[in-house]
């Protein structure tokens, strides 16, 4: 396999993190001039690693390439196979939209310096999350994890001078390292029971690495290998936004600049999946549990994630709770694909896990093209909140459009790309009667209902945030002048409108060309029969209807005045499912009152208020946070100033740790 | 491409969308005149609503100021959702083995994707009825929707096919589904509550109504008029005729054609046109017979439907 488009992308992403930062002493133009060549570097970069990740996915060949070694042990070695250049591909393609859409947005910002900052830590970001998902070894793969952390968190950290982007960085901060301290103990557990940090060689799957002292999957310990999932688990699901570990999604990508959200909804979410599928399919031999484990986590996440984004009403906001529900319905894909695998049907495990795969790549297409279009929306109604919006298709025409078909992809609608997925998932489910186990069957028919009713409420959840901010009349003053964005901001999401289109009209085909055939319908087929029965209800409309018209009223019953604050809003598009599932949305009534007299009996004044609960947050996230507070409070106070203490434990525990491992090993 | 793709094929999907169009609008008509001689009204004829589609065809459009494309869009695209969506329920003739037609998730989504499109519609003009039925229309169909697909997993646990076309030919011998399996009468029950829930037919929604507090459907479209209207009432009827046409084919399929000659085809024709105005008929009486239920007792109402489906498929697991 020719390895030098691969270099090429690598080459030119590094070279675009670097040459915006020579731009620091520069006047602006010249600043703007190395900020714009940065782009177009990454977008070259970009697009030699689809043509790589493309070749390399069709052909199915694998690579190894060890590059530099710090010591006999730790060195940065890239191993790529389908798996990996799958998610190459997906990494490069959003990020080849991305970087076309960065050369407009980023220049909306003020400060010279910060724009040039932008440029090079988001393409860092970018190449560190290629080199993450190619990385042969997990001390590269925690390397780059790392990088890729906090590149992103100096991203979310962008407009660092407000208030709640601190609060939703040190959120995010916390979280992620939260993550990689359950991937460090998972593969410090890897190490010691097979005593090499290399990834593929973990696995039973023969490769250009297998020379490194290869151990095969069984040769794991059963009960540390499940610990090791466990932590894994954890780990990946944190970073993914798996529920319960998901609120730093919904503070993260509101603070930080669109095209940044785009990346990490629909990029940097999908870098845990893989971590994930590595894991669990090329070096552990999975157990049954663990795919109901993973079945299980992925349903609630996708329940719980579409419900909570029904109530938002910040347009960045809801497009992370929705982030949360497509994680689980990938997970879905993955835990059955687990399950059934379990059960020797590989061909229901196989397509599972191409559903779950094909439903990375559109929701990173379409989650992307969903931030990029929020984010042109944002910047000309300077406003997040989608109760000021409206009329916008009038004002942003290209923009609406784009908007409308990540908006039908994503609710799952034919012919575009979820509804292939989406659908695949649905097959899979539906075959539970082949399962030998009266408990599974009823399992993935529960999941089926909970399924169905998540997808039906995405579409809900799309047709509000598409028609409150696009349709009807203008709400505010600022949705009234708002301006189409520029061309660059237009093109990014056009390409990637495309891609939905296509990866659905075409699904059928791209999996014949890849080897797979499922019982799938084929879209192409029904996409062009929707189109000519489109043309043809219109030619029979022009021939038989009157085609007289004419601009009225709308409808308001004979009111005089009607205007926009007579419209329908969001909340009440949501109230009738907020009432339905009120159990989930804990509330929380306060009624306070006043008298004028002693015994109560003449009202004064008084408050009441209705307060959404923060359930996870209150429940799960400030108890422990306030324990884990309380210990160090507790530690602290015990040891303060007590120099020789403190020595004398750092050296207690040097002897317990040099024991313990003579004890082990 | 893979299936056939014959003459065969294209025969059938012209045939059964053309029937599809003619017959809806009857059926409409039936259930509107059983409910007026219910209630004791002469009610309008049972040719009216071809009446009404000539006139709407005849009447100029008005669009709201406030409305954009998608207001002149969204009837385009429900009747070529529903059309493409006839492809995959055939009523009177079963075509023979395909992949191309009949899969019961896309038979769906089709649905929604033309219900999708309403409702943006309904939200378009900026009117509050339009949103509130919006609303309404989306909240509901995401209750029944798991119902929907607990009923269809019925069916498929059973017949093992996700295929609507295959289940039609499975129950085609014999005295229908029931003949394959007795259990799955509760299917029935659970089905017809789906087709009142889909079609907004009384307990669930009045179609009578143009009253705000009880109106779903209605509300949607109350901006749409002339050949707009015309088409979004035209798709209406076929998704109803679909939907019937699943109860029918499955549970009553007496009659249906399974080879290509004139005679069998008419006759099938005539049977499915019998079935489908007596179905209408007791559709008409169960609307009459029942007051409409308040909004959020809905959930409740499509429990029932589906707990029964539910049970169908725990009695094929455990039994």
């Amino acid at each position: 396999m020719d390895v030098w488009p691969f270099y090429v992308g690598l080459v030119s992403l590094l070279l675009a993190a670097i040459f915006p930062l020579f731009g620091f002493g520069l006047k602006e133009r010249a600043a703007r001039s190395l900020r714009n060549f940065s782009v177009l570097l990454a977008a070259l970069g970009c697009a030699a690693l689809v043509f790589f990740a493309s070749k390399a996915i069709y052909f199915n060949e694998s690579l190894f390439i060890s590059a530099y070694k710090i010591l006999p042990v730790l060195e940065f070695s890239f191993f790529i196979d389908r798996l990996s250049s799958f998610f190459i591909l997906v990494i490069s393609i959003v990020a080849f939209c991305v970087s076309i859409y960065s050369a407009d947005y980023i220049e909306h910002g003020k400060h010279s310096k910060r724009k040039n900052m932008l440029a090079s830590v988001m393409m860092l970001f970018i190449l560190s999350m290629i080199l993450v998902v190619s990385s042969a070894n997990t001390f590269s793969f925690l390397f780059f994890w790392e990088l890729m952390s906090i590149s992103s968190f100096f991203l979310v950290m962008f407009e660092y001078e407000k208030k709640e982007t601190g609060k939703a960085g040190m959120f995010y901060f916390i979280m992620t390292q939260l993550s990689t301290v359950f991937l460090i103990f998972a593969f410090i557990i890897l190490y010691y029971s097979a005593g090499t940090f290399d990834i593929v060689s973990y696995g039973t799957v023969p490769s250009a690495a297998g020379s490194f002292g290869a151990m095969p999957a069984g040769a794991i310990n059963p009960a540390l290998a499940s610990l090791a999932f466990i932590s894994l688990f954890l780990g990946f699901g944190t970073k993914a936004g798996v529920v319960p570990f998901h609120k730093w999604l919904p503070y993260a990508h509101p603070a930080s600049p669109s095209n940044i959200s785009a990346l990490m909804s629909g990029v940097m979410i999908k870098v845990a999946i893989y971590g994930l599928m590595r894991f669990v399919l090329f070096v552990f031999a999975p157990e049954l549990w663990w795919g109901v484990m993973i079945l299980i986590a992925g349903i609630i996440s996708a329940i719980l994630g579409i419900i909570y984004a029904l109530k938002e009403h910040d347009i960045k906001r809801f497009l992370a709770y929705s982030s949360i529900e497509n994680v689980g319905i990938i997970l879905t894909g993955f835990g059955l694909s687990v399950i059934f695998s379990k059960y020797g049907l590989s061909g229901l495990a196989t397509m599972s896990l191409i559903a779950s795969l094909f439903h990375t790549i559109n929701h990173a297409i379409f989650k992307s093209l969903l931030f990029l279009t929020a984010g042109s929306v944002v910047h000309s109604t300077e406003t997040r909140d989608i109760e000021e919006m409206g009329g916008l298709i009038k004002k942003m025409p290209y923009t609406a459009l784009f908007f409308l078909i990540g908006a039908v992809s994503i609710s799952a609608l034919p012919p575009f790309n979820g509804f292939v997925s989406e659908l695949m998932i649905f097959q899979a489910l539906f075959q539970s009667g082949v399962l030998e186990s009266p408990l599974m069957e009823v399992l993935l028919l529960a999941s089926l209902s909970i399924f169905a009713l998540m997808s039906a409420l995405a579409a809900a959840c799309f047709v509000k945030a598409f028609g409150i901010t696009f349709l009807a009349a203008p709400r505010s003053h600022e949705a009234k002048n708002a301006k189409e964005a520029p061309r660059f901001m237009l093109l990014g999401p056009a390409l990637l409108s495309a891609l939905c289109i296509a990866l659905g009209i075409f699904s059928f085909q791209i999996f014949s060309l890849l080897g797979y055939s499922f019982p799938i319908p084929n879209m192409l087929f029904t996409g062009s029969v929707l189109i000519i029965t489109y043309a043809l209800a219109a030619g029979a409309m022009r021939f038989l209807a009157s085609d007289r018209a004419r601009i009225g009223e709308t409808w308001g019953c004979g009111i005089l005045s009607q205007n926009s604050k007579m419209e329908y809003t969001a909340s009440g598009f949501s109230e009738p499912i907020t009432t339905i599932f009120s159990s989930i949305y804990k509330t929380q009534k306060h009624v306070s009152r006043n008298y004028f007299d002693s015994k109560k009996s003449v009202f004064k004044d008084g408050e009441a208020g209705i307060r959404l609960m923060k359930f996870f947050e209150e429940y799960i996230y400030m108890p422990i946070g306030n324990a884990v507070g309380k210990l160090s409070y507790m530690v602290s106070e015990g040891l303060r100033g007590d120099l020789d203490i403190q020595i004398l434990l750092g050296f207690s525990a040097i002897i317990a740790l040099i024991i313990a491992l003579g004890w082990f090993a | 491409m893979s299936g056939s793709f014959d003459f065969a094929f294209i025969f059938y999907g012209i045939m059964n969308a053309a029937f599809a169009i003619a017959v809806s609008p009857l059926f409409m008509g039936i259930i509107k005149k059983t409910k007026a001689l219910s209630q004791g009204r002469k009610g309008p004829p049972v040719f009216q609503q071809y009446y009404n589609i000539a006139k709407l065809l005849k009447k100029e459009s008005v669009y709201s100021g406030n409305s954009s494309r998608i207001m002149s869009a969204a009837p385009m695209l429900n009747i070529a959702a529903l059309l493409t969506a006839a492809l995959f329920v055939p009523l009177f003739f079963i075509p023979p083995q395909t992949d191309l037609a009949g899969n019961i998730i896309l038979f769906l989504y089709l649905l929604a994707l033309a219900k999708f499109f309403m409702a943006l519609s309904g939200l378009d003009a900026g009117s509050a009825f339009g949103g509130m039925g919006s609303s309404r229309e989306m909240s509901l169909s995401a209750v029944i929707e798991p119902v929907t697909i607990i009923v269809f997993a019925g069916l498929a646990f059973v017949l093992k096919t996700s295929n609507i076309i295959e289940m039609f030919r499975q129950a085609a011998f014999g005295f229908g589904v029931l003949s394959v399996d007795a259990a799955l009468f509760p299917i029935l029950i659970a089905l017809f509550i789906v087709l009142i829930a889909e079609t907004a037919r009384v307990p669930v929604d009045n179609p009578e109504t143009h009253l705000e507090l009880t109106m779903i459907h209605e509300a949607m479209i109350l901006e749409q008029s002339g050949k707009n209207l015309c088409l979004m009432e035209l798709s209406h009827a076929i998704k109803q005729t679909l939907l019937m046409a699943i109860i029918i084919n499955i549970f009553a399929p007496f009659g249906i054609a399974m080879h290509l000659g004139a005679a069998a085809i008419i006759a099938a024709m005539a049977a499915f046109l019998a079935k489908g105005a007596f179905l209408s008929i007791a559709v008409g009486i169960f609307e009459s017979s029942f007051a409409k239920l308040r909004l959020f007792r809905l959930p409740n109402y499509f429990m029932i439907a589906f707990f029964l489906a539910l049970l169908t498929i725990l009695f094929e697991v455990f039994v």
